[in-house]
């Protein structure tokens, strides 16, 4: 009986996989990052990949976030520790620059069959860096201006008309300034494109000319005026707050947000969104794989799986209204044409070409949040 | 004799070490940074600090001390109302009551009043409702009024408690022989019990300054925009810039403006000793 007893066991464990591995997956960003992987992702690999397990670490929202990822990987390179505890992250386009530029990455893109779906140039440089190979797009994300129609019906169509409207409506346009997130960090970036004086596409490709940064004086000078007539939100939830309680007309919004807020009803479904030209910046949320990850090939696997069309119609795009991170077409098959559409009811694919813009390449990005700190009081 | 003392020692490190290695260390480490620019020292950092956040610096100052004042004038009413409160049940109620914003954290402070003090916020409502206030004259208060309310709303109590607890042990002979005397019960809250209170009310104050420096949920959630608290800077150069610098330098300036107050604190009780 006890000899049978061994011989169960010795079959059961035998009949587990033989690597069992745990996958940690770091993520900057807000909770639904790590819900998305927590709740979909990581199942979803569970049962492709059985016997592994996938531990998602949430590092915060914002920039915030990967600063502390960044952080991490500064610690254990130069603490010289062999295998590093991230076999995964996901990170601000600002920061993969420079984890490129201190060779903490692999160059895995050419090891995985998705690898060859991303098509959009932000794959290539972040933020004036080359990063091609060393990072995959799980998402693109946008900014533009959100819009209560019944306040305002015929909302401005270009930077130059909304600082026109604003006069003209005191307190009626809000934003979060630049230090209560990114989509008023966005739309100081959009009036810099607009009315900065120098060529727009020097900030966002580069390179770096300190003469660039002083031709922006008139630029801010308007838009310190353009600030007393406006209404400063706290954050980019706060934005919408006061849009939905009709306490603003218009204001700078993550574009995935808006519909969020809107699907869940803390929005009215009869607000709108307008990107105004010259353009307003938009960016992606890159996968990253350390050069000493621990588990380098179930990474790539778990990247690959996070990048194929099926997985970005299903939970980038219909979950989130994320902007898909590879090739749009090819995750367009996969999904019926409502939910795509959904996505491109006010802001259409041409619009999206025409005026989503990148952020300013880091030195330009830095000095524009400086210029502003001093001269936008 | 020897080995006692060794076996004391011991017993201390742990304690000992925890401080050097997390708070001595670390508030060296970053005095020293805020010293270095670029690997070289210099000045650097407190020149561009005072150059874009001179004006954070009084705003902090200002609306800090604005609300100790507040936190003061208030913890004083509700301590002496309940160590001169003649209505059993009100001081009951009152006593009930005063305690709970110390149990409800800064950030869900924050998380209330900025839907409670929005422009369409529930407290405008109510005065609209009410017929106190038309919507058109309804204005938000989620700018430093609103950091203000929230910090009296949160340290009031605390400081509160620590007065009323104060008030309770004075000599009840001393308010009575006033009572007797004729003098009015605000009198004697002022006169009599407030000078008798005023180290242990002096300490609270001093605590809640020195809290209030370090909130950096409220002025994020309430108001990010410029002028605004050197905490949500100091987040700001570290979390847009990567600029460990000038965030030391500031964190510098904020611990020599907390220090100033408990050096007041300190010379106050070397006095009240000599």
């Amino acid at each position: 009986m006890k000899k049978m007893s061994y011989a169960a066991f010795a079959v059961a464990l035998a009949a587990l996989p033989a690597h069992a591995e745990e996958l940690t997956v770091a993520t900057a960003g807000d909770q639904n990052m790590v819900d998305y992987i927590n709740q979909y992702l990581g199942p979803l690999f569970e049962k492709t990949y059985p016997g592994n397990t996938v531990r998602a670490v949430g590092t915060g929202p914002g920039d915030a976030g990967s600063q502390k990822i960044l952080e991490r990987f500064d610690a254990q390179a130069a603490a010289n520790i062999p295998a590093w505890d991230f076999d995964v992250a996901v990170v601000h386009e600002k920061f993969v620059g420079p984890m490129v530029d201190k060779k903490y990455l692999d160059k895995y893109r050419g090891d995985i069959d998705t690898g060859s779906l991303v098509t959009r140039a932000n794959a290539k440089m972040a933020l004036g860096t080359n990063v091609d190979g060393y990072v995959m797009p799980m998402f693109n994300s946008q900014t533009a201006i959100a819009y209560n129609p019944a306040l305002e019906p015929n909302p401005p169509k270009s930077y130059a008309e909304l600082a026109e409207w604003a006069k003209a409506h005191p307190k009626q346009f809000g934003y979060n300034g630049i230090k209560g997130g990114a989509s008023g960090v966005s739309f100081v970036m959009g009036w810099i494109y607009a009315f900065g004086g120098g060529d727009a596409n020097t900030l966002m490709n580069g390179p770096f000319k300190e003469d660039e940064t002083r031709k922006w004086d008139a630029a801010f000078k308007s838009l310190a005026d353009f600030t007393t007539n406006a209404t400063l939100t706290p954050g980019n939830a706060g934005t919408l707050d006061l849009l939905s309680r009709g306490e603003i007309a218009m204001g700078p919004v993550w574009v995935d947000m808006f519909y969020s807020w809107q699907a869940s009803g803390q929005l009215p479904p009869t607000m709108k969104l307008i990107l105004p030209a010259p353009g307003m910046p938009g960016q992606p949320m890159h996968y990253v794989l350390p050069e000493k990850a621990a588990h380098k090939d179930l990474a790539e696997k778990f990247i690959a799986l996070a990048t194929s069309p099926k997985v970005q119609a299903e939970g980038i795009v219909k979950r989130f209204n994320w902007y898909p991170g590879i090739d749009a077409d090819k995750v367009k098959s996969e999904l019926d044409a409502a939910t795509w559409n959904k996505l491109f009811v006010d802001i259409t694919p041409e619009d999206l070409a025409a005026k989503g813009k990148p952020f300013p390449i880091a030195p330009y990005n830095n000095a524009i949040l400086e210029a502003y700190e001093k001269s936008v009081k | 004799m020897m080995s006692r003392r060794l076996l004391g020692l011991l017993l201390v490190l742990p304690a000992l070490a925890v401080i050097a290695f997390l708070f001595i260390l670390p508030l060296i480490m970053s005095a020293v940074g805020a010293f270095q620019v670029d690997g070289a020292f210099g000045w650097g950092n407190f020149v561009k600090t005072f150059d874009l956040y001179t004006k954070d610096i009084v705003f902090t100052v200002v609306i800090i001390a604005f609300s100790t004042m507040l936190i003061g004038i208030a913890s004083i009413a509700i301590g002496g109302y309940l160590t001169l409160g003649e209505h059993p049940v009100a001081v009951t109620i009152l006593r009930w009551l005063y305690r709970w914003p110390m149990f409800i954290p800064f950030i869900v402070v924050g998380q209330i009043l900025r839907t409670f003090l929005a422009k369409n916020g529930m407290m405008n409502n109510t005065f609209v409702n009410l017929g106190l206030l038309t919507p058109l004259d309804a204005q938000s208060f989620l700018d430093w009024r609103g950091i203000v309310i929230a910090f009296v709303w949160k340290q009031t109590p605390f400081v509160a408690l620590l007065v009323a607890g104060a008030m309770a042990s004075v000599n009840r002979d001393t308010i009575e022989a006033a009572r007797n005397l004729g003098a009015s019960r605000l009198r004697v809250l002022i006169e009599i019990l407030v000078p008798q209170v005023a180290m242990t009310l002096t300490v609270g104050l001093i605590l809640s300054f020195v809290t209030m420096m370090s909130v950096l949920s409220v002025p994020l959630m309430i108001n990010a925009q410029s002028p605004t608290m050197l905490t949500a800077d100091i987040a700001f150069r570290v979390n847009s810039y990567g600029d460990y610098g000038v965030a030391n330098a500031l964190g510098l300036i904020s611990l020599v403006l907390a220090s100033s107050v408990a050096w007041i604190y300190l010379r106050a009780s070397l006095r009240e000793r000599a």
